[in-house]
């Protein structure tokens, strides 16, 4: 375990006092994700480790540069598992990233997102001053909650430094189902199937095919496969295209593509988001690759490709700009900490 | 008591010399119909604390808004003449954080109580503030859904105040606190701006508010509107009850089941005084000779209970339990869960008052953190009773006392105190549910530093730049952080 928690405080100190732009980076997976942004590297790469792991207390706390694949291993070891499942990205990412960019995989709908998962962080603001909120606890109401705020904020509000996770068990016994289905009926499939009462860890429609997750234990999963039908896919063909949707190996950008993410209420019809490749989420986040840069939607986040300069991450409203201002000036007071990565004005 | 009083009829006469608090009232009078406004001083007394009722306070003027419109004249109205302004929705929380402020406006949220939408097929459903828990739950039934927080006082509380408190309840063990199943709030804003945080989909581009407006106390704006998640109702509920003849052995096994992965729909957990106190009061057949009572419920399809059911029941033998006995039918079940839910007005009817606390600490620290309680208890010269969320650790000591002895209130807070002071030693929380309000500020900076305590006041000045909602609570000042660490090192 390497903690660079001073050196990083020191760092930052530095960049307050001087107003150096800095760039958080661990294992630049994400570089494609976000806008573009420049400024001296802060490198979390080596800051890495697990603080504490109780297996009975369900709780894994680490340093923010330690990689997901690693956890993975260490929590398959006591048969646990994160329960938002998020990608490792070639076995780079890291646990800090993944909280910062808000990286789920395909369980989402059933198990949450990072948020649902997060206990508590440490966290360095613009200042300098290492900061640590929330806790290893699973109920803890005491103060803002600083630590679900840092989920999504691209590193714009603080450094994180630890992160504290709740883990659940691994899953006893799991199998893919397959329908042939279009997209149409595949969507009123997955509505149907996803409010009732069955071990669902994974709805997703792509190129013609409905795919179902299940997992759980041996006679839950084996009814409820009984009750939905379908074909069963191959293990390891079922384990390879789960890895491409959380990974995002489905659907690469070439060329002059964009691809594009569409975030929404589950019934929303098809038609609404045209030319969609991919469902996932039992249709509550949909993807769409398409040549050229510009938005095929209102409301679409630029996911990868096309201008990394533009505001990728959608369109703000006024008043929420100017709250949103105050809020990154009350962590970041001169703006130094990944600033545009999240918005051009930000 | 923690208390104010006067005499005149109504306190804006009183307060109305400096002519900002009339000016405000004659505009609030234009705004709202005279059935929406409060003055006298009669009338105000039942808004005058909420569950936690050893603190209590009359506001200068009560409103009752009934359109979101309203809501947002009042705030821009609060802001403008700089009056404070508390928002409350049923006041059933305990941490005095709905207590009225003596210069301020009360905004009750209770007549906003239309639950605007159910959606069968996304499983969600839209709500103003003022909708009861239970009434979602209740609307969601058709549609064989239900609302997962399930607070105590669900039958009162308001979904308004759930979000403000970022409620928990039995069951959030397996399926989350308010915070987990909440898309999207619409709030107003100080200046009375309308805004929306989360969104329609499961995970919004950006940084978190959604989740950072979960629990933030009304300190940072008025929800008028909420989002929730509703989750399928489970084809099967199995409750089933283990006694010990200790609370060290009904602690390792909490610990023991969850390390072997089983996670119950709810896990609670009464000591022997809570025991004793709820079956004389509603005769469930607890075993009164048990030190410690678990109460499990395991949910899903009949196949995934069964597997469970084997599970548990074993891993409890295996601790020691003494006796377990699963419900054989819905109304055995709603009994055992009866008796853990009339712990509180058991406890009641033993002591002329009791006072709740809610610490969480990690699991393994069950048996250490509830021996040190018993100590405590000693030494203080007052009774626990220990009911709580064993599951996830949120504990419930409830100290008895009498009121009507003096100094034996300020002898609870000052056990009370040392309680929460505890938990954050074993690495846990002096709160898990129940909000800080005005009632946990002296441990307050206790459990956070000072560059925490300062980034929270920093948050708080970008939603309120003039300190005007829900001033005095939730976050102590720099003043009284100061105060509180010269008495520390004094």
């Amino acid at each position: 375990m390497v903690d660079l928690t001073h050196e990083l405080e020191q760092q930052i100190q530095h960049a307050y006092a001087t107003k150096t732009p800095l760039k958080i980076q661990a294992g630049n997976t994400k570089a494609f994700l976000g806008r573009q942004t420049s400024g001296e590297v802060v490198d979390m790469a080596n800051h890495t480790g697990v603080i504490s792991y109780s297996a009975t207390e369900l709780v894994i706390r680490a340093h923010a540069g330690t990689k997901i694949s690693h956890l993975n291993d260490l929590l398959a070891e006591q048969q646990q598992r994160l329960p938002f499942d998020p990608p490792s990205f070639e076995g780079e990412a890291t646990i800090g990233g993944t909280v910062a960019a808000n990286q789920t995989g395909a369980s989402r709908p059933w198990f949450g997102g990072v948020k649902d998962s997060l206990l508590g962080l440490g966290l360095i603001n613009g200042y300098g001053e290492a900061m640590q909120f929330g806790g290893q606890v699973m109920k803890n109401v005491a103060g803002f909650d600083v630590t679900r705020l840092q989920c999504g904020a691209m590193g714009s509000l603080g450094l994180i430094t630890d992160v504290s996770i709740k883990v659940l068990p691994e899953f006893r016994v799991g199998h893919t189902l397959t329908f042939e289905m279009t997209a149409d009926t595949a969507l009123e499939a997955m509505l149907r199937w996803a409010n009732l009462s069955l071990p669902i860890t994974g709805m997703s429609h792509f190129q013609g095919l409905l795919y179902v997750r299940l997992q759980g234990g041996n006679s839950g999963v084996a009814s409820a496969s009984q009750f939905l039908g379908g074909e069963q896919l191959d293990p390891t063909d079922a384990e390879d295209f789960w890895q491409a949707i959380k990974e995002g190996g489905l659907l690469q950008p070439q060329h002059n593509q964009t691809l594009w993410r569409w975030s929404g209420p589950s019934d929303t019809p098809i038609e609404a988001v045209p030319n969609t490749s991919l469902i996932n989420w039992a249709g509550s986040e949909r993807w769409v690759l398409e040549a050229g840069q510009n938005p095929p939607l209102e409301g679409l986040m630029q996911y990868n490709g096309g201008d990394r300069l533009a505001e990728i991450f959608g369109s703000v409203s006024a008043p929420q700009q100017a709250l949103q201002r105050r809020i990154k000036y009350a962590f970041d007071p001169h703006g130094i900490l990944n600033a545009g990565r999240l918005y051009s004005w930000m | 008591m923690h208390t104010s009083s006067s005499t005149s009829n109504d306190l804006v006469s009183q307060a109305s010399e400096g002519g900002n608090v009339a000016s405000l009232v004659s505009a609030l009078q234009e705004l709202l119909p005279e059935s929406s406004i409060i003055m006298s001083i009669e009338s105000q007394r039942p808004f005058e604390c909420d569950g936690l009722a050893v603190y209590q306070q009359l506001p200068l003027i009560t409103v009752i808004p009934e359109t979101v419109d309203q809501v947002q004249g009042i705030l821009r109205l609060c802001y403008f003449h700089r009056v404070p302004l508390v928002p409350r929705g049923a006041g059933t929380g305990l941490c005095a954080g709905a207590m009225p402020h003596a210069e301020g406006v009360l905004l009750v949220m209770t007549k906003l109580n239309k639950i605007l939408h159910i959606n069968q097929d996304t499983a969600t459903a839209t709500v103003q503030p003022g909708v009861r828990n239970l009434a979602l739950t209740d609307a969601a039934k058709p549609f064989g859904l239900y609302y997962a927080p399930d607070p105590s006082s669900q039958i009162a509380c308001t979904i308004g105040g759930n979000v403000a408190e970022n409620s928990g309840g039995v069951h959030c063990l397996k399926y989350g606190l308010t915070v987990n199943n909440l898309l999207q709030v619409t709030l107003v804003t100080i200046e009375g701006q309308l805004i929306t945080f989360g969104g329609e989909g499961l995970d919004e581009p950006g940084m978190d508010l959604l989740s950072l407006f979960v629990g933030s106390e009304g300190l940072l704006g008025v929800v008028v509107e909420a989002k929730v998640k509703l989750l399928p109702r489970a084809p099967r509920v199995q409750v089933l009850l283990a006694a010990y003849d200790s609370v060290t052995a009904a602690g390792d096994s909490v610990a023991a089941l969850i390390g072997q992965g089983i996670i119950p729909a709810g896990l609670e957990m009464m000591d022997h005084l809570a025991i004793s106190a709820a079956e004389d009061f509603v005769k469930v057949g607890y075993p009164t000779d048990a030190q410690a009572l678990l109460i499990c419920e395991l949910d899903g399809t009949d196949a995934e209970v069964e597997e469970q059911l084997a599970v548990v029941s074993e891993c409890f033998k295996q601790y020691g339990a003494q006796q377990i006995r699963i419900a054989k039918d819905a109304a055995e079940a709603e009994a055992l869960w009866h008796g853990r839910k009339a712990a509180f007005p058991a406890v009641g009817r033993i002591s002329p008052d009791y006072y709740c606390m809610d610490g969480t600490i990690p699991r393994g620290k069950v048996g250490h953190v509830l021996t040190r309680i018993s100590e405590l208890s000693d030494t203080y010269g007052l009774r626990v009773a220990n009911v709580f969320h064993a599951g996830d650790g949120n504990l419930h000591p409830l100290i008895l006392f009498d009121a009507s002895i003096d100094g034996e209130l300020e002898r609870a807070e000052l056990l009370g105190g040392d309680i929460l002071t505890l938990c954050v030693d074993v690495g846990g929380t002096i709160t898990g549910e129940h909000g800080v309000g005005l009632e946990k500020m002296p441990q307050m900076p206790y459990q956070f530093g000072d560059a925490e305590l300062a980034q929270f006041r920093r948050l708080k000045a970008a939603f309120d730049s003039e300190d005007l909602l829900n001033p005095g609570k939730g976050i102590p000042t720099l003043k009284y952080c100061q105060e509180y660490r010269s008495l520390q090192h004094g």
